[in-house]
């Protein structure tokens, strides 16, 4: 079930991943609600994370900062991070700006969600 | 009493500009009409200037304006002039004025008060109730006259208003330049007669003087301090300054552009006479005043040979006559002023200027009351004064002891000045942006705050990313409360050690005296010591324990017992540096809480200035902040959709304008808060300019190279934009910044 929490971010879990949905526009005030939001996922038991972007439009460089902080967060956290649904020109960003060296994209929360049952699947190699 | 007329036969007769132009001394001229009221009978008000405040026109307007209501006041202005050379002559002047301007306000006739008339000329036109009076007052100033006893001459003249006969109008004098009044020749000090008289005369009066002369003439005069009141003259502040130079500059048909208006307020701070006499200039040398260089030019040439010239010239001739002395004391002024030790012994100054300890006092007062010099009998410091004195004295030492060619000292006060410009107008700016530390301090007044606004940790853990109504809401509920201290002194950290200077601007760190519970004691007093730290990113822990250690020395050098470290930054603290500031008891907060702080202190963000348009091009402005990029890009689709650029064209295009918006809000202390958006259309390209007010951004040279960019996570706008449109360059402004990029349309592919 979606969870507008708090910020008004939707959301939803699928077992211990939780997906995120972007608004039309990334700045720095809906950047750190989907922050927050991540946050509250991570901090949930949530093992790793979907970012949706498939409502969004227009993304700022501040919004770009705040999502590499997503990143670190997720990082530190253990947690695998999948970008879903990300625009041509936005993509054109990320990759600008460094970002997609980070982060999985995926074309929609299905292949994230595939991704990310691949990954846990995926025995470590020491 | 009304103040101002809005009558259309409103006549001016002692004014120089009209009631409209007459700008920025609105609550002095109250004052001074409100003292002509009967209540005041008998009362005097002292105008204490600062120099160079201009007093002039103020106290003409009030004329006017009592002139105008027709009442039983009668007004009287006398401006003390640097022609008069003796007390005596000017209380003869005195006089004359007192009766034209009686006569000439009986008889209804404005023109009378300007006329050059004898006093037997002026008895022809008195009106007949008054002839009889007034014939007798002329007869006996012509015995007098001739009588030898200067004294008693001066105290008849000064007398006259207080021979109106019952029923024939209360007179209200005012006297302008009493400055002046205490360097007359003769035996009488006129400004002590003036007061001696004037206080026993049972009529009102206003004495316009300098601050530091005016009260000391009281003094020296023995007046009754119960019958004085005490009127304050500076400088106009900001906002009222610029109202000047704009009714001034159209007055004199000076064209002038925003910039170059705001430059002249802060480089003349908010002088009226500095204002007045340079736009004058302006207009005499038929220069305009849009730029900088514009301004700056003038100025220098003001310093060498204009009214500015004039003004410190006679005024250094008038302090010291001679001139071997005026060579001596020019350069003792110059080098104390701008060596490291301004302040030196009375001795030092009388081997250095080879004065005798009374001729050396004389200089001193003189230089005391024009405030070029703090004395205080055993010292004197230097280097005070306007700017435009400062620069004179330098001009004046390298031209008249260092001998230098003037070709030389001109070009150099020129680039001086065009380099300082820009400084001047940031240092403004940053006082205007933190103003609202500065006043919300001064709040402080035991007030209880949620206490999460002052702990940066707690408040991102609650509230970051929260809706604006979600964390109001939560504040409400706050159980947790911190009560505010009362403040009751509040300065820069500057004040307190000069050293500070190099670390911050002034408002940025500030000192706070206060007391917990509003209770006077040992006990209860906290010295609060508050940071705002400039950073665009979290403050880390290095910058905050720097901030924290320099706080902690401050306080041990001064002696500060029990301190609270307050810091401040746009975006808060780093985990680490927020611990850090919870071990040292230190409280931080981010922009979003301290506004929301203001909020609850009923202390509101400083407002915005309306702004005009270019009718020839698509031209857009809005506020900073509250996604208004989103404005100007979507203006920018509609504009890019009729050229025909392509849908990912278009999206580049939208996204370089909301970085080029964020870069103009994040890197100005702008002081209107707009963003100016200029789209010109042309048969192959899209042209949008994107500008602000405000302070040039130092990083904004053009020159950061990608690589530093990625490695930092703010500051991509720039790089952003460079990729995204065609052509990205700077132009030139004065002020602020003005961004301008190109898309080209590209057939087929753009």
């Amino acid at each position: 079930m979606d969870t507008p929490s708090g910020g008004l971010v939707r959301s939803h879990c699928v077992g211990t991943t939780a997906v995120v949905y972007a608004s039309d526009y990334l700045n720095k005030l809906t950047g750190e609600k989907i922050e927050r939001e991540c946050r509250r996922q991570l901090d949930g038991g949530c093992r790793a994370l979907i970012i949706d972007f498939s409502e969004t439009k227009l993304v700022n460089s501040i919004g770009i900062s705040i999502l590499l902080g997503i990143i670190d967060v997720a990082e530190k956290s253990g947690a695998y991070i999948v970008f879903s649904d990300v625009n041509n020109q936005t993509v054109e960003l990320f990759e600008m700006l460094g970002l997609t060296r980070h982060v999985v994209l995926a074309k929609n929360v299905s292949e994230a969600l595939l991704n990310i049952s691949r990954y846990e699947t995926t025995p470590v190699v020491h | 009493m009304v103040t101002r007329s809005s009558n259309e036969n409103f006549r001016r007769v002692l004014g120089r500009v009209t009631q409209q132009d007459f700008v920025g001394r609105a609550g002095e001229l109250e004052r001074i009409m409100a003292h002509a009221e009967p209540a005041n009978a008998g009362r005097g008000l002292l105008l204490l200037m600062e120099p160079s405040a201009g007093v002039s026109e103020l106290l003409r307007q009030a004329y006017d304006q009592i002139f105008n209501l027709r009442s039983e006041v009668i007004p009287i202005y006398f401006a003390i002039t640097r022609n008069e050379s003796t007390a005596v002559s000017a209380a003869i002047e005195f006089l004359n004025t007192f009766v034209q301007q009686y006569i000439a306000y009986r008889r209804d006739e404005p023109v009378v008060s300007h006329a050059p008339l004898t006093l037997q000329d002026l008895l022809e036109l008195a009106p007949p109730a008054d002839f009889e009076w007034l014939e007798q007052l002329v007869e006996s100033y012509n015995k007098l006259r001739f009588s030898n006893d200067d004294k008693a001459l001066v105290r008849f003249c000064l007398g006259a208003p207080q021979r109106i006969p019952a029923g024939r109008g209360r007179p209200f004098v005012m006297v302008d330049g009493a400055q002046l009044a205490e360097y007359l020749n003769g035996v009488v000090v006129l400004g002590t007669e003036i007061l001696r008289v004037f206080g026993r005369g049972g009529f009102s009066f206003v004495l316009a003087g300098l601050r530091r002369q005016i009260l000391e003439a009281a003094h020296d005069a023995k007046c009754n301090f119960e019958l004085l009141d005490l009127l304050r003259l500076e400088r106009l502040n900001a906002s009222e300054a610029a109202l000047l130079v704009e009714h001034v500059a159209r007055r004199q048909q000076v064209a002038t552009s925003e910039a170059a208006r705001d430059l002249l307020v802060q480089q003349f701070a908010g002088s009226p006479f500095f204002i007045s006499i340079f736009l004058q200039a302006a207009r005499e040398k038929r220069t305009s005043l849009m730029s900088y260089l514009d301004c700056e030019r003038l100025y220098v040439d003001e310093l060498f040979g204009g009214h500015i010239h004039r003004h410190f010239a006679d005024l250094l001739e008038e302090i010291s006559p001679r001139l071997d002395t005026r060579h001596l004391l020019i350069r003792l002024l110059w080098e104390a002023a701008a060596g490291e030790e301004q302040t030196s012994s009375f001795e030092v100054w009388r081997k250095r200027l080879r004065m005798t300890a009374a001729e050396l006092e004389d200089v001193l007062h003189r230089l005391h009351v024009q405030e070029f010099v703090n004395w205080d009998e055993s010292t004197v410091e230097a280097g005070t004064g306007p700017q435009a004195w400062k620069d004179y004295l330098k001009i004046r030492y390298r031209l008249d002891v260092l001998n230098e060619p003037r070709a030389l000292v001109v070009a150099d006060a020129l680039a001086d000045s065009l380099k300082r410009a820009p400084h001047t107008m940031a240092r403004h700016y940053k006082q205007i942006a933190n103003a609202g530390l500065r006043e919300l301090i001064s709040r402080f007044n035991c007030q209880r705050i949620p206490a999460v606004l002052f702990d940066y940790k707690a408040f991102s853990e609650k509230y970051k990313g929260a809706e604006p109504e979600t964390i109001i809401a939560g504040l409400t509920a706050e159980t947790e409360h911190l009560k505010l201290p009362q403040t009751v002194h509040l300065a820069s950290c500057s004040s307190f050690d000069s050293d500070m200077r190099q670390i911050c601007e002034e408002d940025h760190c500030l000192v706070a005296h206060t007391f917990e519970e509003g209770t006077y004691s040992d006990a209860q007093e906290v010295v609060w010591l508050a940071a705002d730290i400039e950073s665009k990113l979290e403050v880390d822990v290095d910058v905050a324990r720097a901030w924290c250690d320099r706080f902690e020395n401050l306080a041990n050098n001064l002696g500060f017992t029990r301190c609270q470290i307050w810091l401040i930054s746009n975006e808060g603290f780093s985990e680490e540096a927020s611990k850090l500031l919870v071990r040292q008891k230190a409280l931080s907060s981010s922009r979003q809480q301290l506004e929301l702080l203001a909020s609850r202190l009923g202390e509101a963000i400083p407002s915005p200035v309306v702004q005009t348009g270019d009718p020839n091009e698509f031209l857009v402005v809005v506020p900073m902040g509250e996604d208004n990029e989103l404005i100007a890009a979507s203006t920018a689709e509609q504009i890019a959709r009729r050229l025909t650029f392509r849908p990912e064209a278009i999206n580049q295009i939208k996204t370089a304008i909301v970085e080029a918006c964020i870069n103009a809000s994040e890197h100005s202390f702008s002081p209107d808060r707009k963003i100016y958006q200029r789209f010109r259309v042309e048969s192959d390209r899209l042209v949008i300019t994107i500008s602000s007010r405000g302070i040039v951004p130092a990083n904004l040279n053009g020159a950061n190279s990608g690589a530093e960019a990625a490695e930092e996570r703010r500051g991509w706008g720039l790089k952003l934009i460079r990729t995204l449109m065609d052509e990205v360059e700077f132009e030139r402004v004065d002020e602020g910044t003005s961004l301008r990029m190109t898309k080209y349309l590209r057939p087929g592919s753009s």
